[in-house]
């Protein structure tokens, strides 16, 4: 079952995920939080790659959706692994305590 | 009638991801996480991918999330951290990445409107079947690509975890 | 055999690879055998080649090897050009370099400094024949100017080869840096011919002379002359080849004698086509070789070191090859080229072992009656100085009488000849006093004869071939080289040719062995000015200091923090300021990165938008 949707319409709510995402990074200081927005934003990406698919009616936009996901993964399954080293390190989930890296 | 089927879905996402982003309680916020993810599958659903609204179930709300989950249970976030949360997110703090993102969206908005020829999606239901066929003929070389990308996580990952567990053992 | 031609330069090459690989780590026997025996291999090739070469009587045989690259329009091969010229030089090269190194094997085998010096001296003296062989057997005039270098390298490493007295190294560094003088000269002109004929292929370039306007063609011709005087240690560029002499003695004998420093010769020889468009570089040629003729003769009657006497009577000896080819006595001047190689590496390689047998003293004055006791030695300087003061029946005779009396036909040439004869006068005299004093007399020293069949044998070869090399050359070369020219040994002109060099003997003879007294009028004071100013080589030496030396001191010391630098200085504080101002945007966090990328993405989003 499928319906006739305004590519635009899609666009739209894929950009608002997006930039909903974007904000929880700029906003938020808790790694695990930043991990959750930026997972959104992936998600965003990924349903505006689902909505150029449609329009051709092509599977291309799903195969990207795909390897999206397998990146969303591999990148959660480090990511996490490094929020449990800061945790122990810094003693905090601050990010903004993981700044050394600085100029 | 039929716009329906997408905005109500559209609109749970959009809301739900709001939540995520402002929850103290990580669990909580991964509760809506959830709610977002189930809900933009539901958008794949109407536009025809049932393939990729399945993974999104599947591997989004099922594995991605329990991962957090875990996380989240072995780092023991409890009423402190919701207080630390609350300290860390003044209100003040929301004014400048909240003009910075409305800009964006603005622009965003300015530009997906003025596309040359507007138009809508097939409504047609793009199967596993196809899927499948176009990932392992034309694709495969990124299918291979993908393994490496996440045997190389999977690895990172247990180098990672495992420096930590053995030194949480020490004590 | 002509198809081994490639072997020629190529065996030195791989001897020179073989003792530079092992470090001197082969037994010295071993690297004795490597070193003296691929030159002597390479020169029983060049014999059959040349053999049959001859036999064949074509003008000229070319072996390709293969292209050295091609870039546009400028293909330069490696070619292999086998003509008359080139096959007495390789002939030179290659014999007189085998007898050279077989003579090294003697005097060099007690006298290194360090345990590897035989193989390193071995090393250098390979890749010296290789790159002299490239000079004359490269079909092409980068391929010439590779072999220059090379053998300007080769040079400096031996000039420098006792590296332990830093005398020796600053020797080493003159000859380096005054020949490279020349090879800038050189170099310019042969980018003009570059560009005037599109080529640098020898054969080529002389076949297409034609298009040459004759100012290009002076200017390309003189240009290459300051290459050939810088290499050839002819006046300007004379002064590095009596210091030269700290090296070994077979590098002076075969460096500094008979091969490296006659490529100007050959250089000039070779490029004959441009020349006789050029009648003023040639008559430059010509003036060139006779001032220097003049005043190394003058300058050897004065020197007291044996070897600085036979490196300023190779100046003179190449002066006049310079006289010929300047007054188109071509084959001449090649010939004597031949014959010189023969009668000074003779020289050098006896001196050699004379200076062997006394511990390394070279001042004659400390010799003295050698000629009892060093046999063999006395009787090669003996051979070779007839060769070199050009007595009737020896080499040098039939070379340079033909050389003078060319000169003497030459339209603007009375003027060569009365200088030649002169100088031929001088060098008697100076031959005389040089074998006078140190063999002569009463024994000052007393030598300590060790020399073995591997040092005398070369020198009796080269006894033979300073006397048969002169009625060789009449009969091979003659048909080889085009005529020398057929002289009246019974008009005036020519008997006065012959009897100076004889009233000089005689009167050198009654001088220095102290039957004619003079030394009122010598140690007069204007005869000790004189004496004085000969003995530095005509001041050349003050003159440079003077003028080129201490004056780049001078602006060296001025311009000690390098006003061009600045420039450079600048560039770097500015990237390293910027550097500052950016490293300040890298704040280490991660949400100050983040918000970064926002805004980027924004304007990439307004430049999409207004597109």
């Amino acid at each position: 079952m499928a319906i006739e949707v305004p590519v635009e319409q899609v666009l739209m709510v894929a950009a608002g995920l997006f930039l909903l995402g974007l904000l929880g990074v700029l906003v938020r200081r808790n790694i695990i939080f930043l991990l959750m927005s930026l997972e959104v934003m992936m998600n965003a990406a990924g349903l505006a790659f689902i909505a150029a698919g449609a329009k051709w009616g092509a599977p291309d936009g799903q195969i990207m959706f795909m390897l999206i996901l397998a990146l969303a993964a591999a990148e959660v399954a480090v990511a996490l692994g490094l929020v449990l080293q800061i945790s122990r390190r810094f003693d905090t989930l601050d990010v903004d305590a993981a700044s050394e890296l600085n100029g | 009638m039929d716009l329906a089927l997408f905005w109500i879905p559209a609109v749970v996402a959009l809301v739900s991801t709001g939540f995520v982003i402002t929850r103290k309680n990580a669990s909580h916020a991964l509760i809506y996480l959830v709610v977002s993810l189930l809900s933009v599958a539901v958008i794949f659903f109407v536009l025809g991918a049932p393939f990729a609204a399945a993974l999104e179930v599947v591997i989004y709300a099922g594995a991605i999330v329990v991962l957090f989950l875990f996380v989240v249970m072995m780092l023991n976030l409890g009423k402190t951290s919701v207080m630390r949360e609350s300290r860390w997110m003044r209100p003040g703090m929301w004014i400048g990445p909240a003009v910075l993102v409305s800009i964006l969206l603005i622009t965003m908005v300015y530009v997906i409107s003025g596309m040359p020829d507007a138009s809508v999606t097939r409504g047609e239901v793009v199967g596993p079947k196809t899927v499948g066929i176009q990932l392992f003929q034309p694709y495969l070389l990124a299918v291979e690509l993908a393994g490496f990308l996440l045997l190389a996580a999977l690895i990172g990952a247990y180098h990672l975890g495992r420096r930590y567990l053995e030194q949480r053992r020490e004590p | 055999m002509l198809e081994y031609l490639w072997l020629v330069p190529a065996l030195p090459l791989v001897g020179f690879f073989v003792l530079f690989v092992t470090e001197g780590k082969l037994p010295d026997k071993l690297v004795g055998v490597i070193g003296a025996g691929s030159v002597g291999l390479a020169a029983l090739v060049a014999l059959g080649a040349g053999a049959e070469f001859v036999q064949s009587g074509e003008g000229s045989y070319a072996q390709s090897l293969w292209i050295w690259m091609a870039v546009g329009n400028f293909t330069p091969s490696i070619t292999l050009y086998l003509d008359p010229l080139s096959l007495v030089m390789t002939g030179v090269i290659t014999g007189v370099g085998f007898l050279i190194h077989l003579f090294a094997t003697g005097y060099m085998w007690k006298d290194h400094e360090e345990p590897e010096g035989l193989s390193r001296f071995f090393a250098y003296m390979n890749l010296f024949v290789f790159a002299m062989l490239m000079l004359v057997l490269g079909d092409n005039l980068l391929v010439l100017f590779l072999g220059w270098e090379g053998v300007g390298l080769c040079s400096y490493l031996l000039i420098g080869f006792y590296h332990r007295d830093p005398e020796n190294g600053y020797a080493a560094r003159k000859a380096f840096v005054v020949t490279r003088v020349g090879d800038t000269l050189m170099a310019i002109g042969l980018f003009l011919l570059f560009r005037e004929l599109g080529t640098l292929d020898i054969q080529t370039a002389l076949g297409d002379t034609g298009q040459l306007d004759p100012g290009m063609a002076t200017a390309i011709g003189l240009l290459l002359l300051g290459g050939a005087v810088g290499k050839s240690a002819q006046v300007p560029l004379q002064t590095w080849l009596p210091d030269a002499m700290a090296g070994p003695t077979p590098v002076s004998a075969l460096i500094h004698a008979a091969t490296m420093v006659t490529a100007g010769v050959y250089l000039i020889a070779r490029m004959k086509g441009i020349y006789e468009l050029a009648p003023v570089a040639q008559f430059a040629v010509a003036i060139v070789g006779l001032v220097t003729l003049l005043i190394s003769s003058f300058t050897a009657l004065t020197q007291t070191d044996i070897k600085r006497i036979l490196a300023y009577s190779t100046m003179s000896q190449i002066g006049y090859m310079f006289m010929a080819l300047g007054v188109g006595a071509w084959s001449a001047g090649i010939f004597h080229l031949m014959t010189h190689a023969f009668f000074k590496a003779l020289l050098f390689l006896a001196s050699g072992s004379v200076i062997l047998a006394l511990h390394h003293e070279q001042d004659i004055h400390k010799m003295g009656g050698l000629w009892r006791k060093l046999p063999v030695p006395f009787a090669s300087m003996l051979i070779g100085s007839l060769a070199l003061v050009a007595l009737p029946l020896t080499s040098g005779f039939y070379s340079k009488d033909a050389i003078l009396l060319t000169a003497w036909e030459h339209d603007t040439g009375r003027w060569f000849w009365a200088g030649g004869v002169l100088a031929a006068f001088m060098t008697a005299l100076y031959t005389t006093r040089m074998m006078v004093v140190a063999f002569f007399g009463e024994t000052k020293t007393e030598p300590d004869d060790a020399s073995r069949i591997n040092m005398w044998g070369p020198l009796v070869v080269l006894c033979v071939l300073s006397i048969a090399g002169g009625w060789m050359g009449i009969g091979v070369l003659d048909g080889l080289l085009g005529p020398l020219g057929e002289f009246s040994h019974t008009d005036p002109v020519a008997v006065t040719t012959v009897a100076l060099p004889i009233f000089g003997v005689l009167l050198g003879w009654l001088v220095f062995s102290g039957r004619l007294d003079l030394s009122t009028l010598v140690a007069s004071s204007f005869g000790d000015a004189l004496r004085r100013f000969w003995q530095s080589g005509w001041a050349f030496d003050w003159v440079y200091d003077r003028l080129f030396v201490k004056p780049f001191l001078w602006v060296a010391r001025v311009n000690k923090r390098d006003i061009v630098d600045l420039v450079f200085r600048i560039t770097a504080s500015v990237t390293r300021g910027f550097h500052h101002v950016g490293a300040l945007t890298q704040t280490g966090r991660l949400r100050w990165y983040a918000a970064n990328m926002a805004i980027g993405l924004i304007v990439v989003f307004l430049i999409v938008a207004s597109v």
